[in-house]
């Protein structure tokens, strides 16, 4: 292949080189607001004159912040939930399913990740009002799990899709039931791609701003809301470490996906 | 009347314009160990799908002692199976697996651990019953699936091709097992394969599929010795297709006409052929000798190559017309008899068999 790594030479690190360089780029901010986040400067100097944890002690001491994170967690996970039980169902129609319209199912139910999330927001906001749904959290849940359903989605039929149906069929003519077969058999063995679709989910509505400022209520605020809010009153150094946790628990889960993923393989 | 213990009538499978199986009609009695042989697409997985209730066929009926299946969904029809595919539970252990089928039926514990320890023991593999089946060869999975299969003891065991994966000697390996364990059990069997040597080797009788049909049914012999159809002869063993005219059968002696012009008499017509008809005798490599006997025909050769393969010799030959002629005498002999390149082998025209052409 003309683009084989193994034979580009000199090209290769160019190549690293730049790739490197865009990682960078990319990560640098995020880094800048961990380091500032211990950094004693009320007025986020950098480099910090010194180091503090006061900004997480503000942080925990203070109730609004905490529900907010509170707020995230139940929202996500209520989203986790919906989303992979929907996602596990538009799977099975998806890879099993032989229907007229199959394919613009698939297109209609991934269409949340390539629409702008703004146009999807405003759409949302403006037909939850209409129900009375606006800043309640069934409201949030719902807009949360249509946003979530594509990351759900594409693991799990990924992985279903490379089950081999007749392990099922096996458990059927061993006298399992079509239902328990699914439940018994063909789950577990799906198991990897239903776990990335919960973390996946969870995370897709735990950093979500956009549809979340749409949805929320001065009672009702997730996390990055009140970050959002909070950068436009005052610009604190607890806005960096609230920033710095919600980071945290991202790469957390990413790094657990990755750690499973390689546990399955072998 | 007593019925058959396993019946299929009349079965026919369409996938829309394409027919799968046409017209299946068998009889397996309780006990037999049967292959279904073929070419690929010939049918046999699907006849064998229907009978599991994977496959609603299009007509036809498929009976257990007089009683239809059809209705019954696969879940209740207490059919064992063992798909060419690997298709062990991944995540459960291969005492697991083979108690799968002892727990879907609810039987109590001790039940389960001592029927997955005699089945474990039938497939001789009692030490790896704490193993992920990802941790087997493919040989062991497909045993491990066997056992499973038998667990709850089923009238019928359904197997598609469940060797095709193995090289061959691990493949003959598990033919004797298979054998021992259809002695042992005394299970039905259906076994489907491509590989006339499985099939040959293993079964009772062979039912012959080609294009959605049974061409023929009976023994390995029946189809080797007395073949039905040139396919037949075509496909069981190895076979040469001479042309030949046929002059006339007089008080069942059939006369014919080779294209070198010899004319030979007594061979077995499949069917009547009209006078003057082109037909085309079939020949087994192994039925050819170069010694004369007193009942025995000739053929006009010419010696091309002879290759030594242990047990016999083989022999390449050229008729007249250009044709070449596969030949594996089984008598003895010295190389040089072999010799000059233009020569006459001899065969019993009792044993070559004429088809249309
Ligand atoms: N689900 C299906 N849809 C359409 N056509 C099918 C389907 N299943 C089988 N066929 C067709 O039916 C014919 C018979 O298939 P079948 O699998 O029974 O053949 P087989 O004898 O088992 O062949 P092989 O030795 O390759 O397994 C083939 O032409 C195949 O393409
Ligand atoms: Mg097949």
């Amino acid at each position: 292949m003309l683009l084989d790594y193994d034979r580009m030479g000199w090209l290769r690190v160019a190549l690293l080189g730049f790739t490197a360089l865009v990682a960078g780029f990319l990560l640098l901010p995020v880094v800048f607001i961990v380091l500032l986040s211990f950094g004693s400067s009320r007025w986020l100097a950098f480099p910090p004159p010194g180091w503090t944890l006061k900004w997480y002690q503000e942080l925990f001491a203070d109730p609004a912040w905490l529900n907010a994170a509170l707020t995230s967690a139940r929202i996500a996970t209520m989203t986790a939930i919906l989303a992979v039980a929907i996602g596990l169902l538009a799977s099975f129609a998806l890879v099993r399913g032989r229907f007229a319209g199959r394919e613009i199912l698939r297109g209609l139910l991934l269409t949340p990740m390539v629409l702008p999330v703004v146009v999807f927001a405003i759409a949302i906001y403006a037909f939850f009002l209409r129900l009375g749904l606006g800043g309640t959290t069934i409201g949030f849940v719902i807009a949360h799990t249509v946003l979530a359903l594509p990351f759900a989605i594409i693991p799990i039929a990924t992985a279903l899709e490379g089950f081999d149906k007749s392990i099922e069929d096996a458990a059927i003519v061993c006298g399992a039931s079509p239902l328990e077969a699914r439940l018994r058999i063909t789950l577990p063995s799906i198991r990897i791609g239903i776990f990335s679709a919960a973390i996946f989910s969870f995370l897709a509505s735990w950093d979500e701003v956009v549809v979340a400022i749409f949805m929320a209520s001065p009672s009702l605020q997730t996390l990055p809301v009140k970050i959002w809010g909070s950068l436009r009153s005052d610009l604190s150094p607890v806005i960096a470490a609230a920033s710095s946790l919600l980071v945290g628990l991202t790469l957390a889960l990413m790094v657990m996906t990755a750690l499973l993923h390689r546990k399955f393989r072998t | 009347m007593t019925h058959p213990f396993l019946s299929i009538r009349n079965l026919r499978k369409a996938f829309g314009a394409i027919v799968a199986v046409h017209d299946v009609t068998l009889d397996i009695p309780r006990g037999e160990f049967l292959t279904f042989l073929g070419p690929s697409g010939s049918g046999k997985s699907t006849t064998l799908y229907a009978i599991a209730g994977f496959q609603d066929p299009t007509s036809g009926d498929v009976l257990l002692e007089g009683k239809s299946l059809l209705a019954v969904p696969s879940h209740k029809r207490n059919i064992g199976m063992v798909f060419q595919r690997y298709t062990l539970f991944p995540h459960l252990t291969v005492a697991e697996n083979v108690a799968f089928p002892l727990r879907v039926r609810r039987r109590p514990d001790a039940d389960v651990k001592k029927k997955v320890a005699d089945m474990l023991a039938l497939v001789r593999l009692e030490s790896f019953a704490g193993r992920l089946p990802g941790a087997l060869s493919g040989g062991q999975q497909q045993r491990v699936a066997l056992a499973r299969a038998l667990a709850y003891d089923p009238p019928i065991l359904l197997m598609d091709e469940p060797l095709s994966a193995l090289d061959k000697k691990l493949r003959e390996e598990i033919q004797g097992e298979i054998r021992r364990i259809h002695r042992q059990t005394g299970v039905t069997i259906l076994y489907v394969t491509h590989d006339q040597e499985e099939a040959l080797h293993l079964s009772d009788r062979i039912a012959l599929f080609k294009d959605g049909r049974i061409e023929q049914t009976g023994t390995g012999e029946d189809l080797y010795l007395r073949p039905a159809t040139d396919f037949v002869a075509g496909f069981i063993g190895n076979s040469n297709f001479l042309a030949a005219e046929h002059l006339g059968t007089t008080n069942g002696t059939t006369t014919i006409r080779m294209t070198d012009g010899s004319v030979i008499s007594g061979v077995r017509a499949n069917g009547t052929f009209g006078k003057g008809q082109k037909t085309r005798l079939m020949i087994r490599p192994e039925a050819f000798s170069m010694e004369r006997s007193p009942a025995s025909a000739e053929l006009n050769v010419e010696i091309v190559d002879i290759a030594f393969y242990g047990e016999r010799r083989r022999i390449v030959a050229r008729i007249a017309a250009g044709q070449e002629v596969d030949i594996r005498p089984t008598s003895a002999m010295q190389s040089q008899d072999v010799w000059p390149c233009s020569r006459q082998v001899f065969f019993d025209p009792a044993a070559a068999f004429l088809f249309p052409a």
